[in-house]
C-alpha cells in the first residue's frame, strides 16, 4: 500500500517527485538519455521540446507507467522500482491523475460514470462516487453533460470531464499529456485555466507535456526536453485569472 | 469499376499486416465454403446412391427366359448382408451392374466389404452360407456405397415361384420409404449446420475491418468521396472472399474422403459421389463474394468514414419485436395440426418449414432480447458496469457470434431428443434375450423336420416351437382373432407378461383397436391358421389379462397369446401352423447364430432369423447421437473461433482506451472480468433462448412422430456446459492480447 504524502509539512525545496538520470530505449531508439527532473508539491512543470524528444516517455517514467532502463524515480521518498505492479497501480489510482490529448474517456460510460470510475475502482460506493463526480463536473462547468456519453459532448467538454476524472481522487500529481492538443485556442485556454486552477486549489502538482509555448506559459517552471535530456528553460509567469 | 479495382489493389499490396488480414479472412471464408460444399454435396451423394440402387432394381418383369432372381436378406453379427441369388434362364439373361458376367452355379461375386468379412474372424462360417466360391468382386456401379455388404450368388436350381422374380433387364426405381424421423433429423441438421457457417462467414469477412476503415479514412483524406470508399471497400472484401472460395474448394477436396467416414457404414458414400451439383457449386461461388460485399457495405452503414478518422454510429437503436416474433409464431402454428399426434393433418414440407422457422426465430429474436435485457441490468462492480454499458452501447457484434451458438444448441437439443426418443422406442419394441436367443420364421415354408435340423446345429442347445391359429365365435357374425400358442418363455418373446403358467391366456390390444371381438367369458372355437379345421373349444377367461406386444411384430386389432393347455393343445402343437422355431444357443459361441442362419438359408432361402434383445437399430441411433454430440462440440469450437475473432477485433479497436484505463490504475482483473461478462451475458441469454426453443421444437417433433414427449436432460446439460466452456475458453484466449494492449506503450502516438 502506498502511503499518502503530507504536503503541508514538507519543505518547498524537497521534491515530491524526483527523476534521476533516467535512460529508456525503444529498440535502437534512445528516448531518454540521462534525464533528471524534480517536481515539488503544488508546482506546475511544463515539459516542452520538439516531437520525439522524449517528453511523453519522461512523463510515463515519472508516473510509474513504464520503468526506466537505468536511473530511478522516487515519489515522496520511495523508489518506484521497489513497488510491485499492484502497488504502482494503486499509486496511480490514489496519488496521481491523468489527462490525455483526446481525453480517452470510456465511450460506453456516461460522463458522470467516467469521472466516478477511479473512486469505484478504489471500492467507493456507487452513490458516494457519483455525488463526488457531480460536484467536480459542476466545478468544471460541465454538469450539463453528466448523463451524456463522451461521444455526445464537445471536445472541450470532454477534456473538462477528463480533468474532473483526474481530480476526483484528490491526487498529489496530475500528469497531462498534450491536454489541449485536440482543442481550438479558446477551448484550449479554458481547459488549461480550469486544470491549473483546480490543481492549485487542491495543492496538486502538475506535470504538463506540451509543445505549445502558449500552453507552457501556464507552468511555474518549464523544462525543455531535447535528445532525451532535460534542460531547465525558464520559470513561468502565469497568474490565476490572467487568461479567461 | 476503377474504385473496385483500387480496392483489390490495396488489399493485395497492403504489406505484412494486410497480408495477415487477408490470410485470416481467406482461412475463415475457406472453412465456411468447405462446410457449404459438404452440405451441398449431401443431396448429390444421396441421389447417386439411390440411382445405383435403382440401376439394380427388379422392375422389368418378364414371363419367360431372362434371369431368375431371389433377394437375399441376411445378417452376419451386426452387419446386414444383402444380395441376390441368380440363375440365367436362356442366353439373353441380363448381367447385374458392376459384374463382368453372371456367376455360374456355385460361384459368387462379392462386394469389397463382404470380401473383408469373409477374410475376417468367423468368415468361414459366413462363407458356408451359400455354398459358393468367390469368383470376383462387385464394381462400384453395382453398389450403393463402398461399405455395402452385397453378394450375387449363382444358383443351378433356382426356380420361378414365391420370393423369386424373372426379369428381362436390371433397372427401375425401387420402392423405398424413408422414416419420418430421418427426414426431420436431416432438416434440423441442415439448418443447424448452415446457420453457424453463415454467421462464421459474416464474422470472417469482417475480420480486420477497423484497419480497413482507417485505411479508407486515409483515402478520403486524399479526395475519395463516400461512394468511392464504399466501392473500394467492396473491392477489398472481394479479394478475401475469392481467395477464401479457392481455399475452401481445396479444403473440401482434402476432407471429402474423411467426411463420408463419419456416417454409419450403410450410408458411407463413394468419394466421387460426394460432390455438389454444378448449380449448387455455382450458387456458392456467387453467393460467397456477393455476401462478402453485402456484409462489408452493411457494416459501413454503421460508421461514418471522414478524412480525419472513423466515427462509429451506435446506441439508441430500438429494435421492434413484432416482426421478430413472426417466424417462430408461424413455425409454432405449423406444428399445431400435429399436436395430439394427428400426423395426417400435416405434410412433411409443413414440418420442415416449421422447424426452419423456429430455428430462424432464435437468430432474429436474439438481437432484440439481448439489448432489451441489458438495458434493464443494473450495475454492481466496475467490471460488470463496463461490460453492461458496452453491451448497451453496441451488442450487435456479441449477438452475431452468440446467435451461432444459440441456433446450434437449439437444433442439437431437438436433434438429440428425437434420437433419444427413437432409441427408447426401439429398445421398447425389442423382445429381451432370455431362454431363447432368436426366432426362425419359416416364411410360409413347410417346417417339417426344421426342429431336428436346427437342433443339430453346433452351439444350439434347445429348439422351442410356436404356432399360430384362430379363435372364432361360432355364429352369424363369426368374430375371430389370431392366437399365438407356445410355452411361457416362447410367449414372453412376444410381450412382457406379468406372470405366466401353463394354462394362461393373454389378450393383446394394438393401439387404435376397438372392442375385443371375443367377449371375455365366452366359449370359442380354435381353428388352424387357414381357418378350415376346428381343433378345440376353449373359453376366453372373464378376467383375462391384457398385455402390450413388442411392436416390431406386425399385427392389427386384437390378438391372443396362449399356452398350449389354455387352448386345449398338446405341447407338440400338432394341427396348428408352426410358423416359427425359437432357438437357444451357447452364450460362449458367437458364431452359433450364424450357423443357425446358414442352416435356415439352406432350409428355405427366404426364411428369416430374428435375434432377441437386438440393439442393432437402437445402437445405430446411439451411434448417431454420439456423432451428433461430437459434431456439436466441433460446431461449438467453430463458433468459439468466430467469437474469438470478434473479441480480438474489439480489443484491437480499444487498445488505446485499455492502455489508458491501465495507466490510471485499473487492475487487469477488472478488465479481464469485463471481457468475460461481455461474452457471457449474451451467451447466457442466447443459451436460455436456445434451450427454450430447442425443447419446444423437440416436443413438437416428438408429437409429430407420435412419440412420448421426453427431454434428454443430460444432453441439454452437457451441451450448455460445453457452450459455457467455449465462452470461458474464448475469454481466456483473448487475455494475452488484452494484457498486451494494457501495456502503456500503447499510449504512445509517435
Amino acid at each position: 500500500m502506498v502511503m499518502p504524502v503530507q504536503t503541508d509539512g514538507s519543505s518547498p525545496a524537497e521534491p515530491l517527485l524526483h527523476a534521476d538520470a533516467l535512460v529508456k530505449s525503444y529498440g535502437v531508439t534512445r528516448a531518454l538519455d540521462g534525464a533528471s527532473l524534480r517536481v515539488r508539491a503544488g508546482e506546475v512543470v511544463a515539459l516542452t521540446g520538439p516531437s520525439g524528444s522524449g517528453k511523453s516517455t519522461l512523463m510515463h517514467c515519472l508516473s510509474g507507467i513504464i520503468p526506466p532502463d537505468e536511473g530511478q524515480v522516487s515519489f515522496a521518498g520511495r523508489n518506484l522500482a521497489d513497488l510491485s505492479d499492484q502497488e504502482r497501480s494503486a499509486l496511480r489510482r490514489q496519488s496521481f491523475g491523468f489527462v490525455f490529448q483526446f481525453g480517452q474517456l470510456v465511450p460506453e460510460l456516461t460522463c458522470l460514470e467516467n469521472v466516478a470510475l477511479p473512486l469505484r475502482l478504489d471500492g467507493v460506493r456507487r452513490a458516494k462516487a457519483a455525488r463526488r463526480a457531480a460536484e467536480l463536473l459542476a466545478r468544471l462547468e460541465v454538469a450539463d453533460v453528466a448523463d451524456k456519453r463522451p461521444g455526445q459532448a464537445s471536445g472541450g467538454q470532454g477534456q473538462r470531464v477528463a480533468i474532473a476524472r483526474a481530480m476526483i481522487g484528490d491526487p498529489q500529481v496530475i500528469f497531462a499529456d498534450e491536454p489541449t492538443g485536440a482543442l481550438d485556442t479558446r477551448n484550449g485556454e479554458r481547459v488549461m485555466h480550469l486544470l491549473i486552477g483546480a490543481a492549485k486549489e487542491r495543492g496538486a502538482a502538475v506535470v504538463l507535456v506540451t509543445h505549445e509555448p502558449r500552453i507552457a506559459r501556464y507552468a511555474d517552471r518549464e523544462a525543455v526536453v531535447r535528445d532525451g535530456r532535460v534542460r531547465e528553460a525558464r520559470t513561468g509567469r502565469y497568474e490565476m485569472g490572467a487568461v479567461r | 469499376m476503377r474504385d473496385l479495382l483500387l480496392g483489390v489493389r490495396l488489399s493485395i499490396a497492403a504489406g505484412r499486416p494486410g497480408w495477415l488480414r487477408l490470410a485470416m479472412i481467406a482461412a475463415g471464408v475457406g472453412l465456411g465454403v468447405a462446410m457449404l460444399l459438404l452440405v451441398a454435396s449431401v443431396p448429390t451423394a444421396s441421389g447417386n446412391r439411390e440411382q445405383r440402387r435403382s440401376d439394380r432394381g427388379l422392375t422389368h418383369i418378364t414371363d419367360k427366359g431372362g434371369l431368375l432372381v431371389r433377394t437375399i436378406e441376411s445378417r452376419f453379427h451386426d452387419q446386414a448382408v444383402r444380395g441376390r441369388m441368380v440363375r440365367a434362364d436362356g442366353p439373353g439373361a441380363p448381367v447385374p451392374p458392376g459384374l463382368p458376367r453372371l456367376p455360374a452355379p456355385g460361384e459368387m461375386f462379392v462386394s469389397p466389404a463382404l470380401a473383408e468379412l469373409l477374410a475376417g474372424p468367423g468368415g468361414d462360417v459366413l462363407g458356408a452360407r451359400w455354398s459358393a466360391r468367390v469368383a470376383g468382386s462387385i464394381a462400384p456401379p453395382g453398389l450403393a456405397g463402398p461399405r455395402e455388404v452385397y453378394v450375387y450368388v449363382g444358383s443351378g436350381d433356382l426356380a420361378g415361384g414365391e420370393n423369386t422374380v424373372r426379369i428381362s433387364s436390371f433397372g427401375g426405381r425401387p420402392a423405398g420409404t424413408v422414416r419420418v424421423e430421418f427426414l426431420l433429423l436431416a432438416v434440423v441438421g441442415a439448418v443447424v449446420m448452415l446457420m453457424p457457417v453463415l454467421i462464421f462467414l459474416i464474422t470472417a469477412v469482417r475480420f480486420g475491418s477497423s484497419a480497413r476503415e482507417r485505411q479508407l479514412a486515409a483515402i478520403r483524406l486524399v479526395g475519395a468521396d463516400g461512394r468511392m470508399t464504399h466501392r473500394i471497400a467492396a473491392g477489398d472484401s472481394l479479394v478475401g472472399a475469392v481467395l477464401g472460395l479457392g481455399l475452401g474448394a481445396l479444403m473440401f477436396l482434402a476432407v471429402r474422403p474423411l467426411a463420408g467416414e463419419l456416417l454409419p457404414a450403410d450410408f458411407v458414400p463413394f468419394t466421387s459421389d460426394l460432390s455438389p451439383a454444378p448449380a449448387s457449386a455455382a450458387l456458392i461461388a456467387v453467393f460467397v463474394p456477393v455476401a462478402a460485399v453485402a456484409v462489408t457495405l452493411a457494416a459501413l452503414r454503421q460508421v461514418v468514414i471522414e478524412p480525419l478518422g472513423v466515427v462509429r454510429q451506435a446506441g439508441g437503436k430500438r429494435r421492434r419485436l413484432w416482426w421478430r416474433l413472426m417466424p417462430p409464431a408461424i413455425g409454432a402454428a405449423l406444428f399445431v395440426p400435429l399436436l395430439g399426434g394427428d400426423r395426417a393433418g400435416a405434410s412433411f414440407g409443413q414440418v420442415a418449414i416449421g422447424v426452419a422457422l423456429l430455428l430462424i426465430g432464435v437468430v432474429v429474436l436474439l438481437p432484440w432480447l439481448v439489448p432489451a435485457v441489458v438495458r434493464r441490468l443494473g450495475g454492481s462492480g466496475v467490471a460488470w458496469q463496463l461490460a453492461v454499458r458496452r453491451l448497451q452501447l453496441d451488442s450487435d457484434t456479441a449477438v452475431r457470434a452468440v446467435s451461432g451458438i444459440a441456433v446450434s444448441v437449439a437444433g442439437i437439443i431437438a436433434f438429440q431428443s428425437i434420437l433419444n426418443a427413437s432409441v427408447t422406442a426401439n429398445l421398447a419394441a425389442q423382445p429381451p434375450g432370455g431362454r431363447f436367443a432368436a426366432v426362425v420364421f419359416s416364411d410360409s415354408a413347410d417346417t417339417n423336420g426344421w426342429a431336428e435340423a436346427l437342433g443339430g446345429v453346433e452351439g444350439v442347445r434347445e429348439v422351442g416351437r410356436t404356432a399360430y391359429g384362430r379363435l372364432r365365435i361360432e355364429g352369424p357374425e363369426q368374430s375371430q382373432a389370431g392366437v399365438r400358442v407356445g410355452d411361457c418363455d416362447v410367449l414372453r418373446q412376444a410381450a412382457a407378461l406379468p406372470s405366466c403358467a401353463d394354462g394362461d391366456i393373454f389378450a393383446v390390444r394394438m393401439p387404435g383397436s376397438g372392442e375385443s371381438p371375443l367377449s371375455p367369458g365366452t366359449a370359442v372355437q380354435l381353428y388352424d391358421f387357414a381357418g378350415d379345421k376346428a381343433l378345440s373349444r376353449p373359453t376366453v377367461p372373464a378376467n383375462i389379462t391384457t398385455v402390450t406386444r413388442y411392436s416390431n411384430i406386425k399385427l392389427g386389432g386384437w390378438e391372443y397369446l396362449a399356452t398350449p393347455k389354455a387352448v386345449g393343445m398338446e405341447a407338440s402343437l400338432r394341427g396348428l401352423n408352426q410358423d416359427g422355431l425359437l432357438v437357444s444357443v451357447d452364450a460362449g459361441d458367437p458364431d452359433a447364430i450364424e450357423r443357425v442362419r446358414n442352416v435356415t438359408t439352406r432350409l428355405a432361402p427366404a426364411a428369416t432369423v430374428e435375434v432377441f434383445g437386438d440393439r442393432r437399430v437402437a445402437d445405430q441411433f446411439v451411434g448417431a447421437a454420439q456423432a451428433a454430440q461430437a459434431g456439436a462440440v466441433l460446431l461449438l469450437l467453430f463458433i468459439g473461433a468466430s467469437l474469438l475473432v470478434s473479441s480480438v477485433e474489439q480489443l484491437r479497436e480499444r487498445r488505446r482506451l485499455l492502455a489508458m484505463l491501465t495507466a490510471f490504475g485499473t487492475p487487469r482483473r477488472v478488465l479481464s472480468m469485463s471481457l468475460l461478462y461481455q461474452s457471457a451475458i449474451p451467451a447466457v441469454l442466447g443459451l436460455a433462448l436456445a434451450v427454450s426453443v430447442g425443447s419446444g421444437l423437440s416436443a413438437a417433433l416428438l408429437a409429430a412422430t407420435n412419440g412420448p414427449i421426453e427431454f434428454d436432460e443430460a444432453a441439454i446439460a452437457g451441451l450448455t456446459a460445453t457452450a459455457i466452456a467455449v465462452v470461458l475458453a474464448v475469454t481466456a484466449a483473448g487475455l494475452p492480447l488484452l494484457f498486451r494492449f494494457t501495456r502503456v506503450q500503447e499510449l504512445r502516438t509517435e
